[in-house]
């Protein structure tokens, strides 16, 4: 329900992405050999701070919180194959007897947390419930307004359980939807369907050293400097067939600019052989790796994913007017655009709201123009709505790689009249603007990726009327009846091949009414040091798969 | 008291006038004496005209800093070519990811540095002189108030305000004016506090003394017999204020709170530029170069003002 799952993974300036380059691996030195065990990878972290609460973390199920915290089901990432949702903690993705609105769970034999006491399906739901509390808010959030009174319920510190959460036995785990929900199997691999037990539990230190039920442990945690992870004596392989549990430690080093993180690694000495960066490289290193052939060959890059777009606010003055807004779909440059996030490297020209790499979608393009746009056709529509000149507001975050992009709309749109201002505001600022009540602006960029592999998350979250506002991603702001109507009945469907038709249909209904400009398909790259193994960007999502990753011995 | 004013004698400010003038030829001498002072202004008067005349010579180029030249770039967003793009129709290049000529950002570049640092100072300057003047003149409980507020600002972080200030600010406010502000209302304690002390030893002076015996007023005194002896103080802390404006207004764009882009800066220049500087150094380079010998054409000016004012150092060849 978030812009970006994997705030939690630090990847402060980066937007995210999704799909990756399958066959790039195995040509840059055999990187997918077998696990080699042992040793302690570093891994290079931008932000200062990670949050291990799982009830917080926006985390995809494959990275930082997927090595210490285990969930109900997992992504199994193979590089040229899509994500597949297994069990993890369960014996199964689910069984729904009544077509998707119950969903039951069993637990597998002999699970037990680091300190030796066994995982109960009571401490699963009491994981999910804390995720309810207002004191423990931030977290993806899909769950909370699928559940039977989760719309209500505000946590179990209140002292009140979620009654649609049933456990009849220490092993059995049930949950009751308001709707039918086929893809509720991704939904429990979630972070908030990690295990917590209640005698454990202090939300108030949970996120620095959670009770781990994963192959690793927090061993020491200092913010803003380091978080270091050991061995959990009490993890099975047995049980879990996706982590491999390479390095016998992990080290997260915090607050390392992502810049720093390239040189470093860019470099390859010392320890930061054993290292990887867990942000996207900027493009000014992009082009310096290019000339670097060791460098070359341990970056990967994701294949074409997540949607980058520019939002037009259809709330405000003449861009109420859908002749203005498919105008804008004429003027915006979206080569310059592309330059400014990379080149091809960084992403490929977008038409779609639906990503490459997910299940139904259909490539069409209802504004077709040369990448740098047609000015003429621009004028003409402008012409016919009415307007000569225009001046629109453009908020943006104040950083570097935004502002670029930023420029290269407002050059855009300068070439058919409309003059931009672009307003700088810091991250914080800009997600509580475009998510909030208010909307004071008129134009804003961004970029999306699911947080599951589902035409559903491309777009439910982007244009369903519910999404505006209150802490939602509609930041269009596009409420369109037919369209509401639409999702419903696509969520609704648990036919797979028919829930995609209808998914297709709004796609292509959304863009009619031109609430939004896709401009890329972005791609991210990764750079790791020469000693790392195993690393690969996997289809769906866009992130290295951490569960997988191992150091070369000797 | 404005009686007394046409009373009071006029012969001394007189023969003052005429030292003055005798001490703006012999000023210009010993400016043109020193090879290194006479350098400065020579660089001054050079960013002056470049900035004045920015639209002009990017016209001569062909140019101007807003379009956008995709062709000028490899596939991944770098300036294809020698040093950054180097040719003939780009002088210094173009700009990564933009394919914007570089000589026309610096250029405009040039304007908005100087416009904001010689608006900061020349604001910073009044509200200094003013405040420092009446303070080092009336003493009492409004110099130590005066005082006091100086100390407070000296001592404010003044850096981690502006970027406050950035964030609350409307964006209908134009920004080069609240930068001007921002910069004149953390400028202006320093040349009050030299201005006031400066003014408390002049106080004390026989002319000073004779004008109050002979019935001049305040506004008399302050601006016939103090400022005109101040005049040298001034003079010379505004042409050394002016580089640090400038770097002051770098320094903010830099950290990405001056001027709104695409309005060329070259503190901004900077900061993208460091992300490429093993790839594209001379995007670095320019901007950098330029920024470094504005604020180095000031300083050299100023320091020459300095010597050829000072009573001290006259005659002392460098």
């Amino acid at each position: 329900m978030k812009r970006r799952s994997a705030v939690a993974l630090a990847v402060v300036l980066a937007l995210a992405g999704c799909n990756a380059n399958p066959d790039q691996k195995p040509a840059a030195g055999g990187s997918n050999a077998g696990t080699e065990k042992g040793g302690s990878l570093t891994i290079l972290n931008a932000a200062s701070d990670i949050n291990f609460d799982p009830a917080k973390s926006q985390n995809l199920a494959i990275t930082t919180l997927g090595l210490v915290l285990r969930r109900l089901t997992t992504w199994d990432v193979q590089p040229g194959k899509p994500a597949q949702v297994v069990p993890d903690l369960a014996t199964d993705t689910g069984k729904t007897t009544d077509g998707g609105k119950t969903w039951t769970f069993t637990l597998k034999d002999g699970l037990t947390y680091a300190d030796g006491a066994a995982i109960t399906a009571g401490d699963v739901k009491y994981g999910i419930e804390r995720s309810f509390a207002p004191e423990l808010s931030g977290g993806l959030g899909y769950h909370k307004s699928l559940l039977v009174g989760g719309t209500e319920y505000k946590g179990p510190y209140s002292g009140a359980d979620l009654a649609s959460v049933e456990t009849p036995d220490a092993r059995t785990i049930v949950f009751h939807l308001k709707t039918a929900y086929g893809d509720w199997p991704w939904i429990v691999s979630m972070p908030a369907f990690a295990p917590v037990p209640k005698a454990k539990d202090d939300p108030k230190k949970y996120n620095q050293n959670p009770v781990a039920s994963g192959p690793y442990q927090v061993q020491s945690y200092q913010q803003g400097v380091a978080v270091k992870l050991t061995r959990n004596p009490n993890w099975d392989a047995a049980t879990d067939p996706v982590r491999t549990a390479g390095p016998d430690q992990i080290t997260f080093q915090l607050g390392q600019d992502t810049t720093v993180q390239s040189q470093r690694l860019i470099a390859d000495s010392g320890d930061d052989r054993s290292a990887f960066g867990a942000g996207f490289v900027a493009p000014a290193q992009l082009a310096q790796i290019e000339q670097n052939a060791s460098a070359k060959q341990r970056l990967v890059t994701s294949d074409a994913g997540a949607l980058s777009y520019l939002a037009l606010n259809t709330q405000r003055g003449p861009l109420k007017d859908v002749k203005v807004r498919q105008a804008i779909q004429y003027a915006v440059d979206k080569r310059a655009y592309q330059v400014a996030s990379g080149g091809a490297i960084g992403g490929e020209l977008a038409s779609t709201l639906i990503t490459p790499g997910i299940a139904g979608r259909v490539d069409y393009n209802l504004y077709p123009a040369d990448p740098s746009g047609d000015v003429d056709k621009a004028r003409q529509l402008l012409g016919e709505a009415g307007q000569t000149s225009l001046n629109l507001t453009l908020l943006s975050e104040n950083d570097q790689p935004n502002l670029a992009k930023a420029q290269a709309i407002q050059q855009g749109l300068q070439r058919v009249g409309i003059t931009v201002t672009i307003k700088p505001v810091d991250e914080d600022a800009w997600t509580a603007e475009v998510t909030g009540e208010k909307g004071d602006y008129d134009l804003t960029v961004s970029s999306w990726q699911p947080d599951f592999p589902s035409a559903n998350g491309n777009i439910q979250p982007l244009f369903a009327s519910s999404e505006i506002g209150r802490g939602g991603y509609n930041i269009a702001r596009y409420s369109q009846p037919e369209v509401d109507t639409l999702i419903a009945q696509a969520t609704a469907e648990t036919d797979p091949a028919k829930a995609q038709a209808l998914w297709a249909q709004a796609d292509k209904r959304i863009l009619q009414d031109a609430p939004i400009v896709p401009l890329t398909y972005t791609k991210n790259s990764f750079l790791h040091g020469s000693k790392v193994q195993n690393f690969y960007v996997p289809s769906f999502p866009a992130y290295p798969n951490y569960l997988k990753v191992s150091l070369k011995q000797g | 008291m404005s009686t007394d004013t046409h009373l009071a004698p006029p012969a001394p400010t007189r023969p003052g006038g005429q030292t003055r003038r005798r001490g703006a030829r012999h000023l210009w001498h010993q400016l043109a004496a020193d090879r290194w002072a006479a350098a400065g202004a020579g660089g001054v008067a050079l960013f002056l005209i470049v900035a004045a005349a920015a639209p002009a010579l990017c016209a001569l180029a062909g140019q101007d800093p807003y379009t956008y030249d995709l062709d000028a770039l490899s596939d991944s967003g770098a300036p294809k070519g020698f040093g950054g793009g180097i040719s003939g129709e780009h002088w210094f290049g173009v700009e990564p990811m933009t394919g914007r000529d570089l000589f026309a950002i610096v250029v405009h570049g040039a304007r908005t540095s100087i416009l904001v640092g010689a608006g900061a100072t020349a604001a910073s300057l009044l509200l200094g002189v003013a405040v420092g003047l009446t303070a080092g003149f009336y003493g009492g409980w409004y110099d130590r108030v005066v005082t006091r507020i100086i100390d407070v600002l000296l001592g404010f972080p003044y850096l981690i305000f502006v970027i406050a200030l950035g964030a609350i600010a409307p964006t209908s406010l134009p920004k080069p004016l609240l930068l001007v502000g921002v910069l004149a209302i953390f400028g202006w304690p320093s040349i009050a506090r030299v201005v006031r002390s400066q003014t408390l030893a002049l106080k004390q002076r026989t002319f000073v003394v004779a004008s109050v015996a002979l019935g001049a007023g305040g506004w008399n005194l302050l601006v016939r017999q103090l400022l005109p002896n101040l005049t040298a103080t001034i003079i010379v802390y505004a042409t050394i204020t002016i580089p640090s404006m400038i770097g002051a207004e770098a320094a903010l764009s830099f950290l990405g709170v001056g001027v709104p882009p695409p309005t060329p800066a070259w503190g901004r220049s900077i900061g993208d530029a460091i992300g490429w500087v093993q790839t594209d150094p001379m995007f670095l380079v320019f901007p950098g170069g330029a920024l470094f010998f504005a604020t180095l054409a000031f300083n050299l000016l100023g320091d020459g003002l300095r010597d050829a004012f000072d009573p001290k150092t006259r005659g002392v060849r460098r």
